[in-house]
């Protein structure tokens, strides 16, 4: 595709990461009461808090208190966190590879399970095979994370069951067998969720691709129905899968949220509710940020995908 | 290779020979509301190297007819009673593997939309191929060299290039080409041929004709074509099958369907095809009449360009929907506007209809216009514009009877009180019911939303009339009847008429004057009676060659 | 409309729904107990014959709970998207009619508000505005109204274009006339069924909200609060945990039959 194309839709990106950054930067200093009481607490005195406040910067027009924060974000300053005594760029960087391997083996699982499924789904339709994805699907895609999370937790990990740790994190480069006793839980939670939207949309997808002109072409010249499949309808069926994917990748950000507390995974997730619970500003803008930046790109990186896979698509 | 004659010995005496035989075949759907009788005791023969012409309407059956003979029929089709052979061989009692030899091999099909029915993300030269591969036993690499042979013979120029193009590189004259190399390449002893040229340009579609007759010249090859055209299917076929609600009425060679006609159905069609020869004209203004509308230097350009795009793609052009177009309108003439998709033609109408920003300037009635802004309400009164998808023209929401006082109320054309008169006097104008003023628009067919639309129209009692191409969605025999409608209209109510088209006959039979456009230009304005001439633009006389006047109808009396 | 009832998903949505209305109608009135009350004598028990859904760690009727429940849960759902239902299409209505440069701005507003994903967003409000339902509907709203507005925005769109709507303006109709009697009517189908959709995200979100702490608060009888309370719980009785999230996943599964249904009612070309 043509430079031009790919240059503008990385500033579509920034213009997006700008306009949140903006958003997230109102959004937290709007908060009742300022930075300075946060962190002082309810009982400081009017002059601590005003010399606090001066330390801060706190009193200088809001537009020069923004462009300051975002210039430093730009030069790779994220600020110390206000509770943990530590550099924001260092706490948020450890969690974002915990995330980071959490999110990857839920995404991995949910693609190599989820799109054959509903590719079932449609060759199948009406049949009982179709009934029971559907189903799962149907299901899936109306239990909370925190539900299917409580759920598997009663039966894999209780007394009962006892055969998988009911949270806690080993990293992969520490123990890999531990690490996969830990990490299936959390991402058979979030995998299930993902599983449902993501089977019910290829299947609706492909099933609208077996319906074609072009599908009644080749089965009319005679084509065996399998090469009718593997040929003609799957090519078709897989940019629009990643579409898909590409937009349920939002649902995975928000879902990691509840799962890594449920879990207690070390990963953003956790953190950014630590961060809310105790009002850490700098902590909560930077992952935000980070967790918008990351679905930006993502989206971007599946419009590639689909630009490589569907010849029609030139830009 | 395309010398071969078939599966069959080539000494073998040919002639005679029943290809396909149906005989007493009937075909249910089950639906919700009970079995629908798609066909009804067909029985057609089609012999070694003739065309059969099955001509019907929509709903006729016609389709469901070549879905049979492919074996390609829905889950709730039925099939009742009857057979269908194949040189001798019953289809119906193969099985589900031996019907996937016979597809693509012993019969294979034209599709009607080139866009749709080839895949997408495959290369052309591989969807030809892959039918070689699969029915001759080919190698991939000697199918993709005997598929360019064959493009070439369909008339493509560059066929090494166009077999490694995909669907959406390639034009839809080129892609059609490519669907019947596909349908000739394995030699079948029958091709069915559905409409493969009405999702077509008028010219494109012509050369597709002419391909159709020099490859059934060559290779004798035994057809089945489906179209709704009977004007068309005069000119290429050798019998003619009329279909009409799943029953064949009429079957005889095609001099004879168009000469002596036996079912009044068939008579009935036939008189629907336009003919140029037949004017259904009102009686042309006088010489000095003078102009109710002019155009002057029209253009319509599309693509505003922003900094960030210029930047980015300086290359991509402005692109004109109508340049420049200078254009007189006579007072009560009805007025001819004729073009392929593209030309500008539809532009035009929105422009007059004040729905397009444009350069130039309009005068009606004595004002001047420059811009679509400076559009008012007298105008808009005066002008009244009936569209083309008579599915989307009503607002699905409204009864007929608010449809149709929308305008009476919105000019105040008449008090309050008379509105209900009104509308019955508008529907009886159009030759519809008075109780269709309380139906919803899916409650009508496709004709009378049309004449819905243009009850709608004249309720304003405008002075001009755009028409845009409505007739085109609608069957022949419809069309007919509203374009008489359109013109006893105009008569009765001295309404000046622009008639937008791509039906070269038809605007020959209803026009005093025809305008050509052709790319957003105007090219040629004429009287139509020297449509012929000598003097008339090149492009004109191509349109004219590309739609011949209907064989077999020249010698029908005049009304 | 006969269609609609001939599919199996939007008779099962239906006949949920009607459940679930009349839960939230009703279920307090027919409560066998106070949802408060204890019973010590049979805490943490699995269904019986007196407690027909069993009893948590305070020997509170579960099923009481859960009827008492259903208007915190359900009517937070309903009550958040059809706020974000009205502001989404003003805004999105708006934008779909003016066009031009305002369009422009507002759609680079909504995408920028959109690529934060609706958890997030979600969580960071109500963090603003702190913890409590109507905190966490309100934040509910204002995160799904970009979502409602793009619908409604990009329904308008392809009304806009259709024929008739054309004609009126052909005709000189005002401006209020084309929105009101031609555009609206025939763009509000696609609106309704995303919104119905919606309610069950709602429910979902909320009762996530609930679970932790930043929603419907003590002594609520959320589902969600419900099942975050028990949580310690859950190994020695399972039903604490189980009976308030399988009735989220009821009632989100409701809605969304049903809005699938509605979908395939107002646009049978679909594949299912």
């Amino acid at each position: 595709m043509s430079l031009g194309y790919l240059t503008r839709r990385l500033f579509s990106v920034l213009l997006v990461l700008v306009i949140v950054s903006f958003a997230v930067f109102a959004i937290t200093m709007i908060l009742p009461g300022n930075a300075a009481v946060m962190i002082l607490g309810e009982y400081a005195t009017e002059d601590q808090l005003l010399a606090l406040a001066e330390v801060l910067g706190l009193n200088r027009p809001w537009y020069i208190q923004y462009f300051e924060w975002a210039g430093n974000i730009l030069q790779a300053d994220w600020g110390m966190s206000l509770r943990l005594s530590l550099p924001v760029g260092e706490v948020v960087g450890d969690a974002f590879w915990n995330s980071a391997s959490l999110a990857v083996t839920a995404l991995g699982t949910v693609i190599i399970i989820a799109i054959p499924l509903g590719i079932l789904a449609a060759l199948y339709r009406g049949s009982k095979v179709d009934l029971g994805i559907g189903l799962f699907a149907y299901v899936g895609t109306a239990m909370p994370e925190f539900v299917t999370a409580t759920l598997l937790l009663v039966f894999l990990a209780g007394s009962a069951g006892g055969y998988l740790p009911a949270g806690g994190f080993i990293a992969p480069n520490e123990s890999f067998p531990g690490f996969v006793s830990h990490v299936i839980l959390p991402a058979g939670t979030l995998g299930l969720i993902l599983m449902a939207h993501i089977a019910r949309q290829v299947r609706s997808e492909m099933s609208d691709v077996l319906a074609s002109d072009y599908i009644r072409a080749a089965r009319l010249k005679g084509l065996r129905e399998r090469t009718v499949i593997r040929r003609h309808a799957l090519p078709n069926s897989l940019a629009p899968a990643v579409a898909v994917i590409s937009l349920d990748i939002g649902y995975l950000l928000g879902g990691i949220i509840v799962v890594e507390e449920i879990f207690a995974w070390p990963g953003l997730g956790r953190l950014l509710i630590y961060a809310l619970e105790n009002r850490d500003l700098p902590v909560i803008q930077a992952i935000t940020l980070l967790l918008a930046a990351v679905y930006a790109l993502s989206n971007l990186f599946s419009d590639l995908v689909i630009a490589a896979l569907d010849p029609r698509v030139r830009y | 290779m395309v010398e071969k004659l078939g599966n069959l010995p080539a000494e073998a005496s040919l002639d005679g020979l029943t290809v396909l035989a149906i005989r007493d075949y009937s075909l249910n759907y089950n639906t919700t509301s009970g079995p629908f009788e798609a066909l009804k005791s067909i029985n057609l023969e089609i012999n070694r190297g003739q065309t059969l012409g099955l001509v019907g309407e929509s709903g006729s059956g016609k389709t469901s007819l070549a879905w049979a003979i492919m074996r390609y029929l829905p889950d709730n089709a039925s099939e009742v009673s009857g057979s269908i052979s194949l040189l001798g061989e019953n289809l119906r009692s193969k099985s589900h593997q031996e019907i996937l030899e016979i597809r693509g091999r012993r019969i294979s099909m034209v599709f009607q939309d080139p866009s749709t029915s080839l895949n997408p993300v495959i290369r052309l030269g591989d969807q030809i191929a892959e039918v070689l591969v699969r029915h001759r036993g080919l190698t991939p690499k000697q199918a993709l060299t005997e598929g360019e042979a064959l493009l070439a013979t369909t008339g493509i120029t560059k066929p090494a290039e166009m077999m490694d193009r995909y669907p959406h590189q390639a034009s839809g004259g080129e892609k059609q080409r490519v669907v019947i190399a596909t349908a000739f390449a394995c030699n079948p002893e029958l091709i069915i041929f559905d409409e493969p040229t009405t999702a077509l340009d008028i010219i494109t579609a012509r050369q597709i004709l002419d391909l159709f007759d020099r490859l059934r010249e060559e290779t004798q090859v035994t057809a089945l074509y489906i179209s709704h055209d009977l004007g068309l299917v005069s000119r290429i076929a050798d019998d003619v099958a009329v279909i009409r609600s799943g029953l064949v009425v009429e079957e005889e060679l095609c001099d004879r369907v168009f000469s002596a006609p036996q079912h009044q159905y068939t008579r009935d069609l036939i008189a629907a095809v336009p003919h140029p020869n037949r004017r259904i004209a009102s009686p042309a203004p006088e010489e000095s009449a003078s102009d109710l509308l002019n155009m002057t230097g029209v253009s319509v350009r599309y693509g505003e360009t922003s900094i960030l795009t210029r930047i980015f793609q300086p290359d991509r052009e402005l692109t004109y929907g109508a340049c420049d177009v200078s254009l007189n309108v006579r007072l009560r003439e009805l007025l001819g506007v004729v073009g392929e998709s593209g030309s500008g033609k539809s532009t035009i109408a929105k422009v007059l209809a004040g729905l397009q920003d444009f350069d130039g300037s309009l005068r009606f009635n004595e004002r001047v216009f420059a811009t679509r802004k400076s559009i008012n309400t007298d105008y808009r009164r005066a002008v009244q514009i009936v569209f083309q998808n008579p599915d989307a023209s009503l607002n699905p929401r409204q009864k007929i009877r608010e449809i149709l006082s929308r305008p009476l109320k919105l000019y105040k054309i008449v008090p309050r009180s008379e509105i209900p008169q009104r509308i019955r006097d508008l529907l009886s104008k159009v030759l519809l019911p008075e109780e269709f003023a309380d139906r919803y628009p899916h409650q009508l067919s496709g004709g009378e939303k049309q004449r819905v639309a243009i009850a709608r129209a004249f309720a304003a009692e405008p002075e001009l009339v755009i028409c845009d191409e409505i007739t085109s969605s609608l069957d022949v025999s419809v069309q007919a009847s509203v374009a008489k409608l359109l013109v006893d209209l105009q008569r009765d109510t001295g309404t000046t008429c622009i008639f937008i088209t791509h039906d070269l006959n038809l605007i020959r039979q209803l026009a005093h004057r025809i305008a050509v456009m052709y790319r957003g230009s105007l090219v040629d304005l004429f009287e139509t009676n020297e449509a012929e001439n000598a003097e008339r633009h090149s492009y004109t006389r191509a349109l004219l060659d590309a739609v011949p006047v209907p064989a077999g109808t020249e010698s029908s009396p005049s009304p | 409309m006969s269609d609609f009832v001939r599919h199996p998903a939007g008779v099962a949505g239906a006949i949920l729904l009607t459940i679930i209305a009349l839960a939230v109608l009703f279920g307090p009135l027919v409560a066998p107990y106070d949802p408060q009350a204890f019973h010590t004598t049979v805490r943490l028990q699995g269904p019986s014959a007196d407690h027909w859904l069993g009893t948590d760690q305070f020997g509170r009727d579960l099923l009481s709970r859960i009827l008492f429940g259903a208007r915190s849960t359900i009517a937070f759902g309903v009550g958040a998207t059809m706020i974000s239902v009205i502001a989404g299409s003003l805004i999105g209505v708006t934008a779909g009619v003016v066009g031009g440069w305002i369009d422009s701005v507002i759609m680079r507003g909504l995408d920028g508000m959109l690529a934060v994903p609706d958890l997030l967003f979600v969580l960071l409000i109500v963090t603003m505005l702190g913890a409590g339902t109507g905190e966490a509907m309100l934040a509910v709203s204002i995160a799904f109204t970009p979502g409602m507005a793009r619908i409604s925005r990009s329904s308008v769109l392809s009304i806009r274009t259709r024929e008739y709507v054309l004609a009126a303006v052909a005709r000189g109709e005002s401006q209020r006339y084309i929105i009101l009697s031609e555009v609206i009517p025939n763009a509000i189908g696609p609106i309704i069924v995303e919104g119905t959709i919606r309610v069950s995200f709602a429910i979902m979100i909320g009762a996530t909200l609930g679970f932790l702490g930043m929603g419907a608060q003590p002594p609520s009888t959320e589902w969600g609060l419900m099942v975050s309370e028990a949580r310690q719980f859950m190994y020695r009785s399972p039903w604490v945990v189980a009976v308030p999230g399988l009735a989220i996943a009821v009632a989100a599964m409701g809605f969304n039959l049903f809005g699938d249904a509605l979908r395939d009612a107002f646009d049978p070309r679909r594949s299912r």
